[in-house]
């Protein structure tokens, strides 16, 4: 938990050097930049890996990838370089969101039609629901930090800068992807202890977060929280990769056990929400300051 | 019907994770073993080598199947399946009385061995050999249509199956391990399957 | 010589100086505890789905145990190639004669000879009896009722699925409770999805198979990589095959395990108790001392054994004055329907039976026959569907070439059905001997009226799902049988069974019978779960037995 702590003040003060004037609004926006590359990220490479399994059917199925690249792109630089609110990053991330939601619908709609639509094995298998959810969440999350990076800009979309708003949607997006993680975990029996851990630790912290959300009092133990659910994303990866390479053939057979295997790109999803949820904390604390 | 499969061959994956030692090593000795018996005899190899091209033709277009040299094989060894109907004698027993049998009916039928006569007389004796019609001295005591369903059509069969050509010809993923399939349901392959050529 | 027979493992034992193969590592060994020629408590004559789990529980119990296989000790991972020839070497294809009005296809159909017996190679369907099934007699008036309470198997079913790590559905749609299947379901392959269309479309309940292959990796054991050869065995280990589960249990508890060792003769004393078993192994002839001996070589090889058993005092046979040992040989229907598809099918990819259905397992009305059956998606490697094809549709030449190259589009559906005990069914001996000097066994079967009406009925219901998911051009196949049972039929008393509900002899209090020989019925499912939960029972029931000092 310490770590985590250490590990969360960390993320927070990582923009402290470069603050612009209205701090506490431009520290999270930048934050938020980074959780959202990370998600970016994670939609961008399963995407692209899951459209080629789907043997790119559809030509739709190559929007995902285009626009989590595009997002990638827009919120690294701002992550690294912040350039402040435009036109173009507002485009891509409103695009992403709506692409997201229509993916999901089709996911949806695409499960339904298999043969024994909406039962497990189709929830284990086939077009996975969570995927594009979490294209959404990429494209709000874009949209929070683009809305924050200049306050004065003028009113669209201006409730989502409110730290209410920017926490209830990392604490949405939390438990949505433990639910993935649940159904996925699921599907593979639980056969490793270590895969109760997303199952189990992202829900007490989305709990806090939404508490410190509702209270608007951000708590030590909830930047704790936030900060173990970030490390988790990355170790949960390398866990990934050791299940991979415990299917026949290993890593000689990447091209089947890649696929095959527990996907690599998933588990840094809960590292990008988990700093989205640090960005939250530090617009409600400084809301208290306020 | 033309081959489906025209640009697809399963030996082209020798190297990939679709092959492991083990069936590299089998299929090795397998395509390079040669029609040989000790014993047959040249007459009824002959025999034997007609069967097999008119029973288990070879696919248009690909390197030709080796399925005598496994028949040949399977008799040397005298190798069953693990049953046999009571009154069919073992496998070599079997198929020596039967390829003198078939080479009988065609010396009586057209006055030639059964490797000399034309494609269309060899495939009607074929075709009542099959209908049990068949009842010349020589197969003794052997039922043809018994030994055709239950020995000749099963080894020649088993046999030419064996040959990656024929699994090429017909589209089958062939060997598959360390590496399977991902993609399993209907209409989608992985890359590493037969693309079906539309006609 | 290639492929046929000739690894020079068919020779040589593996088993031995202490060690046993790991057949989980590649050159891997596991540490044996030997016995010599010393007397043992148990000597278990195969090592399939009856004899390994009741070897590994029987030495948990302390007793000292030996279990011989007439076959082969395999390391999958190295051994096994992806080819139906070369792994002919997993079946039984030592001489037997078939006959009656229907002969049956053994061998690779269904008879299998390796340390693991059948098990390397089934299809790995594992399903419960439909619990009415164990007394058909008393609750659906037909056949006889088995002397164990359904009840009672339902514990040790679930026993055999914890062990095998069955993946299943988390919902099964037919008979009473189950507990979840230890895995998740498989992802469905072609085949299983036109089953699960055309069982909607006809109104009736489908499911996933409960199925022992790996859907997640265990221990040493890959996860299933369907690649489609399980019946010619799993080079990747997914599949729970006794190899890979009982027998490393059986060896780490202290069993030792004998492999090529063919037992051709129990032994008896004077008082008629059996005192070990003759055995074949390493081109000599052995004896090993026992104070129990088990058989555990299935259908075939269990009767023929007590057959070729006989002496002075039991010159029918030994445990046989029932008379009833090889009698009431029952098999499976396995009849097909099979059509094409617009869409390609691919059916070599993927366990075979990944969707099925137990409706008419289930459903007694609108029959006009006894029994039940289930039906299950099927994916036939080539040169088991050429024989189909030749066999069934009598093509061959270019015909036969024609239709192979149709086979990506090919869809079909498969029945287990119930075959009714039939004392005319049997297994003798026959007067030639094999290449140990044994005789070999003679196995008449004929279908009675009752399985022709079933398999009717089965293959036009078959054909009118594949139809109502679009097949054209549907055929049946109407010849195919599969797993076996019944010739030393269970029972509650001498007269009219060979063994006792604990699998032990009326006739040699310390002979004992463990596999599916001892199936009063058969049943509408297939064989191998409810075979390994009578193995656990029985090794339990030899505890008890043992502690009340009545063993």
């Amino acid at each position: 938990m310490s770590t985590g702590t250490a590990l969360a003040r960390g993320i927070a003060r990582l923009n402290d050097v470069a603050r612009a004037p209205r701090g506490a609004e431009r520290a999270a926006s930048r934050l938020l930049s980074a959780g959202a590359s990370v998600v970016a990220s994670s939609v961008l490479v399963d995407s692209a890996m899951e459209h080629y399994r789907g043997s790119f059917r559809d030509p739709a199925m190559v929007l995902p990838i285009a626009l989590s690249a595009g997002s990638l792109l827009l919120n690294g630089r701002e992550t690294l370089a912040p350039a402040g609110p435009s036109t173009l990053a507002r485009m891509v991330h409103v695009t992403a969101g709506a692409v997201g939601s229509a993916g999901l619908a089709f996911h949806a709609w695409n499960v339904g039609k298999q043969a024994g639509g909406f039962r497990l094995v189709n929830l284990f298998y086939r077009a996975p629901l969570g995927a594009p959810a979490t294209l959404l969440l990429t494209g709000l999350i874009g949209t929070m930090a683009e809305r924050l990076a200049d306050p004065a800009a003028p009113r669209f979309a201006a409730f989502l800068r409110a730290p209410r708003v920017v926490g209830t949607v990392a604490a949405m997006g939390l438990a949505g992807t433990v639910a993935e993680a649940g159904l996925l975990h699921f599907r593979g029996a639980y056969h490793d202890p270590a895969m109760w851990l997303p199952v189990s630790l992202p829900p007490l912290a989305t709990l806090s977060l939404l508490r410190d959300v509702l209270t608007l009092a951000p708590r030590r133990m909830t930047y704790g929280l936030l900060g173990a659910t970030a490390a988790m994303g990355v170790i949960g990866m390398a866990f990934h990769a050791y299940g991979v390479a415990r299917n026949m053939g290993g890593w000689r057979n990447w091209r089947q056990n890649l696929l095959a295997g527990p996907p690599l790109p998933a588990p840094p999803s809960f590292s990008g929400l988990a700093v989205a949820g640090i960005a939250a904390l530090r617009l409600l604390k400084d809301m208290r300051r306020g | 019907m033309a081959d489906r499969y025209p640009d697809y061959d399963v030996l082209a994956k020798w190297d990939s994770p679709s092959f492991n030692d083990k069936t590299r090593e089998i299929l090795h000795a397998r395509m390079k073993l040669l029609p040989r018996s000790k014993h047959l005899g040249e007459a009824r190899v002959a025999t034997l080598a007609r069967l097999v091209q008119r029973v288990t033709p070879q696919p248009e277009g690909r390197a030709p199947a080796n399925t005598l040299a496994l028949v040949i094989a399977k008799i040397d060894a005298d190798a069953g399946d693990g049953f046999r109907p009571a009154g069919l004698p073992r496998v070599r027993a079997a198929w020596q009385c039967a390829l003198d049998a078939i080479n009988a009916e065609a010396r009586e039928g057209h006055g030639a061995a059964f490797a000399d006569i034309s494609d269309a007389q060899a495939d009607v004796l074929l075709k009542a050999l099959s209908e049990g019609q068949l009842h010349g001295a020589a197969w003794g005591n052997l039922d043809a249509r018994t030994f055709w369903s239950w020995r000749l059509i099963p080894d020649l069969v088993s046999a030419h199956w064996a040959h990656p050509s024929l699994w090429s010809a017909m589209g089958f993923g062939g060997p598959a391990s360390p590496r399977g399939y991902l993609r399993q349901q209907a209409g989608y392959r992985d890359p590493w399957e037969a693309e079906w050529e539309h006609a | 010589m290639i492929d046929q027979r000739h690894d020079t493992l068919d020779h040589t034992p593996r088993c031995g100086d202490g060690r046993a193969p790991d057949p989980l590592v590649p050159a891997g060994w596991l540490p044996m505890r030997e016995y010599g020629e010393d007397e043992v408590d148990f000597v278990i004559v195969g090592t399939g789905a009856g004899g390994a789990p009741l070897a590994a529980k029987l030495a948990e119990q302390g007793f000292s145990v030996i279990a011989m296989d007439a076959g082969a000790f395999f390391r999958p991972l190295e051994d096994f190639a992806s080819d139906e020839m070369h792994q002919r070497k997993l079946y039984w294809t030592d001489d037997r004669l078939v006959d009656g009005d229907n002969p049956l296809q053994l061998g690779a159909n269904n008879s299998g000879k390796a340390v693991g017996g059948s098990t390397i190679h089934f299809a790995m369907v594992s399903l419960r009896f439909r619990p009415e099934h164990f007394a058909s007699r008393s609750k659906l008036g037909y056949g006889v009722d088995w002397p164990i309470d359904w009840r009672e198997m339902w514990r040790y079913y679930e026993e055999v699925e914890r062990m095998l790590h069955i993946s299943g559905p988390v919902r099964y749609p037919w008979g009473p409770k189950r507990p979840r299947y230890p895995l998740r379901v498989h992802p469905m392959n072609a085949g299983a999805q036109y089953l699960a269309r055309g069982a909607k479309a006809l109104g009736i309940d489908w499911t996933e198979t409960p199925i022992a292959t790996l859907s997640t990796p265990i221990g040493k054991a890959h996860p299933c990589v369907y690649r489609g050869f399980c019946v010619t065995g799993c080079s990747t280990n997914a599949k729970q095959s006794a190899l890979v589960t009982w027998i490393p249990r059986a060896i780490r508890a202290g069993a030792e395990i004998r492999d090529l060792a063919m037992v051709g003769r129990i032994e008896t004393d004077a008082s008629g108790r059996a005192t070990g078993v003759h055995y074949h192994r390493a081109d000599a002839w052995h004896f090993q001392k026992a104070r129990h001996v088990v058989a555990a070589g299935y259908a075939i090889e269990t009767p023929r054994l007590l057959l070729n058993s006989a002496n002075a005092a039991q010159p029918d046979g030994l445990a046989n004055s029932s008379g009833l040992v090889g009698r009431n040989l029952m098999v499976q229907l396995n009849q097909a329907a099979w059509g094409e598809v617009d869409k390609e099918v691919r059916a070599y990819k993927g366990p075979p039976s990944l969707a099925i259905s137990e409706h008419w397992n289930y459903t007694d009305a609108g029959k006009d026959y006894l029994g039940g059956w289930t039906y299950m998606s099927q994916g036939p490697l080539p040169a088991q569907w050429a024989r189909t094809l030749a066999r069934t549709r009598g093509l061959w030449g270019q015909a036969l070439v024609d239709e192979m190259n149709r086979a990506n589009h090919t869809v079909g559906l498969k029945m287990v059905g119930e075959v009714l005990p039939n004392e005319a069914n049997r297994v003798t001996l026959a007067d030639e001997t094999d290449q140990y000097g044994l005789r070999i066994p003679r196995v008449t079967f004929s279908y009675s009226d009752n399985e022709k009406r079933m398999m009717r009925h089965a293959v036009a219901f078959m054909k009118q799902s594949l139809e109502a998911t679009g097949a054209r051009d549907t055929w049946d196949q109407m010849d195919d049988t599969c797993h076996l049972g019944g010739t030393a039929r269970m029972g509650r008393n001498a007269a009219t069974s060979v063994v006792d509900a604990d699998g032990r002899s009326w006739d040699v209090p310390n002979l004992w019978v463990c596999d599916g020989s001892v199936f009063p019925t058969v049943g509408g499912v297939n064989p191998s779960l409810t075979i390994q939960a009578l193995a656990c029972r029985t090794a339990d029931r030899i505890g008890a037995l043992a502690r009340r000092g009545e063993l």
